[in-house]
């Protein structure tokens, strides 16, 4: 270990003969830098910041710290295009997201979860953000077609485009969004939220095709041919039959999402008086408001309890502040039907929950002669969708769960095996929600321009992963975010036993407002309200900043080496004085939010300093 | 300007004037109201002070030592139970000559529970290395801060002012508080010789054997033994600057007195009015107040009271087992004299008893009356 110069603080030879000598405490002659006490370390502390959880929870990537942080700063401008880098519709996803983030947040413990949703509604929302989108790079020759303008294909336009292709979207219906469009109901986002968002593409040079159906205005083969590049997110619209009596025959049923549909495109449908759904899924949560909105009485009739409701727990406490109403533990049985092809009346029996199936939820039986009816005028089936693959065409095989891909999305062909064919959305094996959408596009978007660089795709794909949970980063990805303060790993995720709780003050919420129900189920206008900058302000404060150092000094005031210094090459961040630093491990102990990680030893302090440039 | 205000609030007055740079306490009754009132002035921006919370006043004294040791002025304040936790560190700030100053509301020691006046706690520490000054009034409490950090600075020695509980702390007398700008000139900002100091450190308080440690505890007793000098002449420069005279002990009509009666705090005034009772009736009675307790101002005690015949100490204090304390320190300083006064030790006004004129001048009657002073002391006032 090197030995400074100016540190000759060595103690001179001296002789005590009497009391007179001694100094009036017990005090060192010479100063103490000679004595180099980092030879005791073992262990030394790293600065090194982590995946936050909520990112960690995120299918998409999004680097929810990283914009909160700007929010902070009051550069909301400068978060938005932050934000839109590893996740490109905060106005979408702020208002329908399902908040895996949320769930995650490692405040829930503490207080109450941070509103990571509402935040990015926000930020999405901010009056056109000034300039274009920063870095659009030029076009590099390869082309992209993309099948369906659903939030995944949205998503691999969008990011194929960041990557240099040349986009151009095919959407079978005259408007443009797909499910956020015609799946996805007004009140909860409004149309012209996703008419921005597709302006904002087209700003960006990607070409729109609405009303061409690919498999009947254009065959897929004529794709295959004209463009590099294929990305199918058709989606997934066939609707479930519930396969009872009377079904075939009767006039008055449609799907959930027939419904949405209809209303969307400004066609609503009449319902009567009385609607039963039939579902217990968000689509049929969204049919039931939508409906409840139209004017009728609507009831909800699901096989199992309320627990196991594949809906969001929170869109079904809204219907039910509305006056939805559910009937857990009931299956349709049979249609009767009137001569006119209308409804007599509904006969359902009562279910019972057995043992759990594969995916862990308790699978109903019916209950043996429980039967009872239910009178109604319409009946909305909500029971599930399946992707349509006639447009295939043989090129590739659809299974069940939907296309085979590999983890790149690129899909497994029948014919045509050289093509490169990427699928992503509701027509792959993923959940159905909007994130796992756009995630898909992403990940693709970054496969296919691994094959156009050639380069090893599972490689890159591994090292661009976020923390545990699958999503990629777009940022390490292109190499184009800028060095960040602190080394950055991305593979470590920072869990609750890493935060000191005691540093923080518990602070109540700050929640969107929301209409009254009574006001809501009247109309299709959004029920909340985005924050006002106040709000989020005040919100953006609860952000913990897990694994992310944000010069609180802790570290400096604690370490008793007074061996944690302020870089003097830039300004942000610390340095270890390894002279010195005992390894003690009291600033690790005391950082409020994981940010520095203990390391051996026997790790060379060079390499672990190192920043990797790229990131 | 002069204020109708509680002995606590006299030392709040008095650290605020000070300038301490640290304040550290853990609140204990009844001295809570002192440092009660100097958050206050920490939070609103008055005393630009750092005012540190924690957890014990073992804490507290230990947070003092760390900011005496950066070179800050420090301060705390506790009583009874308090400082006895305080024990261990109080001799390391000695030891480690840090100049804090500590006000402590003299207070019995439980069990049973008792919070009234009673200087137990304080003199049980009185082998700390600490210098130790007693006070008598409201006025006294807020002057004795000031000196105290003059003298800690000067012989890099903690200092505990001490003074009873209620019928100071919680008693309303009027007070000169002085003008900061006096204070400012009598008290010079500390300027530490020794100080932790991060470009250039050194080891405190390291390993020292056999070999050393005797030496180094023979230099902080030969610094103790000039407080008793310098204290004098700190006190002289004060009445020059506020007018108000204090000393290592003080006397009251002594030069002619046959009997002498010792006291310390509160006791010294109704043992004021029993001296000028007992004058009137043609009995020469005199008063010496301890002030400063450590160092002991041997030599002082011996000039006070070697010309009388007998002499009266007034404990508010039980070494069980022994008797009062300060009997026995001023029967140990005046031993060596070759011709002694007869020492009539009593104990009285244990736990917050009253000790009243009456009760001073019914000690005096009994030593007047006795040829020669009992083996023990004299536990006046006990229910027989």
């Amino acid at each position: 270990m090197k030995v400074v110069e100016k540190r000759s603080g060595q103690a001179k030879p001296y002789a005590i003969h009497t009391w007179r000598d001694f100094p009036p405490l017990n005090i060192s002659r010479g100063n103490m830098l000679h004595n180099l006490t980092g030879s005791w370390r073992y262990i030394k502390p790293l600065y090194e910041d982590k995946v936050p959880a909520c990112q960690n929870a995120c299918p998409a990537g999004n680097d929810i710290e990283g914009w909160i942080r700007l929010l902070q700063q009051g550069e909301i401008a400068q978060a938005y295009w932050h934000l839109k880098r590893e996740e490109p519709f905060p106005a979408v996803l702020g208002r329908v997201c399902f908040r895996f983030c949320e769930a995650a947040c490692n405040r829930a413990p503490f207080d109450h979860r941070l509103g990571i949703r509402s935040l990015e509604r926000f930020v999405g929302d901010r009056p056109a953000p000034a300039g274009d989108i920063p870095d659009l790079p030029p076009l590099h020759g390869k082309t992209l077609a993309v099948v369906g303008s659903g939030p995944a294909g949205m998503s691999a336009a969008y990011f194929a485009r960041l990557l240099g292709f040349a986009v151009t979207i095919f959407e079978k219906e005259p408007v443009m969004g797909g499910l956020l469009r015609l799946g996805i109901p007004a009140y909860r986002l409004p149309r012209a939220v996703v008419a921005a968002e597709f302006a904002a593409l087209e700003k960006m040079g990607i070409a729109l095709r609405p009303e061409t159906e690919i498999g009947v205005d254009i065959p897929l083969e004529a794709l295959v041919r004209d463009f590099d590049y294929l990305f199918l997110a058709s989606g997934s619209h066939a609707s479930l039959k519930l396969r009872i009596e009377g079904e075939a025959h009767c006039r008055r049923i449609m799907s959930g999402l027939e419904l949405l549909r209809r209303f969307a495109a400004d066609e609503p449908p009449r319902l009567g008086k009385r609607v039963v759904v039939i579902g217990g899924g968000n689509t049929a949560v969204d049919a039931a408001r939508t409906a409840l909105r139209l004017g009728s009485e609507v009831m909800v009739v699901y096989r199992r309890s309320a627990s196991e409701m594949p809906a969001h727990a929170e869109e079904v406490a809204q219907a039910q502040e509305e006056g939805v109403r559910f009937r857990f533990l009931a299956a349709p049985d049979r249609i009767e039907l009137a001569d006119d092809g209308s409804i007599r009346q509904l006969v359902c029996c009562e279910m019972q929950l057995g043992a759990p199936d594969a995916g862990g939820r308790r699978r109903p039986h019916r209950k043996p002669g429980a039967v009872f009816t239910v009178a109604a005028d319409s009946i909305l089936t909500a029971i599930g969708e399946a992707p349509r693959f006639d447009y295939l065409a043989g090129i590739a095989a659809a299974e069940k769960e939907g296309v085979p891909t590999d983890d790149g999305l690129r899909v497994v062909l029948q014919r045509c095996r050289e093509a490169a064919i990427y699928a992503g959305g509701d027509i792959i094996d993923i959940p159905r929600t909007v994130v796992h959408a756009v995630a898909a596009g992403k990940r693709a978007a970054i496969a296919m321009d691994c094959r156009r660089r050639k380069e090893d795709v599972m490689r890159v794909l591994a090292d661009i992963a976020i923390g545990t949970g699958g999503a990629l980063s777009f940022a390490r990805y292109t190499g184009r975010q800028p060095v960040p303060p602190v080394r950055r790993n991305l593979h470590k995720v920072v869990t609750k036993e890493q935060i000191v709780y005691d540093y923080f003050q518990k602070t109540p919420p700050v929640i969107e407002e929301i209409r009254a129900p009574a006001d809501r189920m009247t109309s299709f206008t959004e029920d909340r309200r985005t924050f006002t900058v106040n709000q989020a302000e005040a919100e953006a404060q609860r952000c913990l900043h897990c694994g992310r150092c944000t010069e609180c000094d802790n570290c400096l005031i604690f370490c008793p080496d007074m061996s944690v210094l302020k870089r003097p090459d830039r300004d942000f961040g610390y340095q270890v004085d390894f002279d010195y630093c005992k390894g003690c491990g009291i600033c690790f102990a005391e950082c409020p939010r994981g940010a520095i990680t203990m390391v051996d030893e026997d790790q060379p302090i060079e390499a672990s300093t190192a920043r990797r440039e790229t990131e | 300007m002069k204020q109708v205000i509680k002995g606590n609030h006299a030392v709040s007055h008095a650290v605020k004037l000070s300038r301490v740079k640290v304040i550290s306490a853990y609140p204990i009754t009844p001295q809570t109201t002192i440092v009660e009132a100097l958050s206050e002035m920490c939070a609103s921006g008055e005393l630009d002070a750092r005012f540190i919370k924690v957890e014990s006043e073992h804490s507290a004294m230990a947070a003092v030592v760390g900011s005496a040791s950066a070179g800050v002025r420090s301060f705390t304040a506790t009583s009874s139970h308090g400082l006895l936790l305080m024990h261990e560190v109080l001799h390391w700030a000695a030891g480690a000559r840090l100049p804090i100053v500590l006000t402590n509301v003299n207070r019995a020691v439980g069990p049973g529970w008792n919070i009234w006046a009673d200087q137990t706690d304080s003199l049980s520490q009185r082998d700390t290395g600490w210098i130790q000054i007693y006070a008598e009034s409201n006025q006294e409490v807020l002057d004795n801060v000031i000196l105290a950090y003059r003298l800690a600075e000067s012989v890099l020695l903690p200092v505990m002012l001490t003074y009873d509980a209620f019928y100071l702390s919680h008693t309303s007398e009027i007070v000169d508080i002085p003008d900061d700008r006096q204070v400012d000139a009598f008290l010079p900002e500390f300027r530490p010789p020794y100080r932790l100091d991060i470009d250039d450190p050194h080891m405190f308080g390291g390993m020292i054997g056999p070999d050393y440690y005797y030496e180094e505890r023979y230099v902080m007793h030969r610094d103790a033994l000039k407080v008793a000098e310098l204290y004098p002449e700190i006190c002289r420069e004060f009445s020059g600057a506020f007018g108000r005279e204090y000393d290592v002990l003080e006397t009251y009509r002594t030069e002619d007195a046959a009997l002498i009666i010792v006291a310390a705090g509160t006791i010294t005034s109704v043992s004021r009015i029993a001296v000028d009772r007992l004058r009137s009736q043609a009995k020469t009675v005199g008063l010496m107040k301890l002030r400063m307790f450590r160092p002991v101002p041997v030599e002082r005690w011996r000039h006070a009271l070697g010309r009388a015949a007998k002499i009266v100490v007034i404990d508010r204090n039980l070494t069980a087992g022994l008797g009062g304390v300060f009997a026995a320190e001023i029967q140990a300083a005046l031993y060596p004299l070759a011709k002694r006064p007869q020492i009539f030790p009593v104990v009285a006004g244990l736990g917050g008893r009253d000790v009243t004129p009456e009760d001073v001048c019914g000690m005096v009657e009994r030593a007047l009356s006795e040829e020669q002073a009992a083996a023990g002391p004299l536990f006046w006032g006990l229910k027989q």
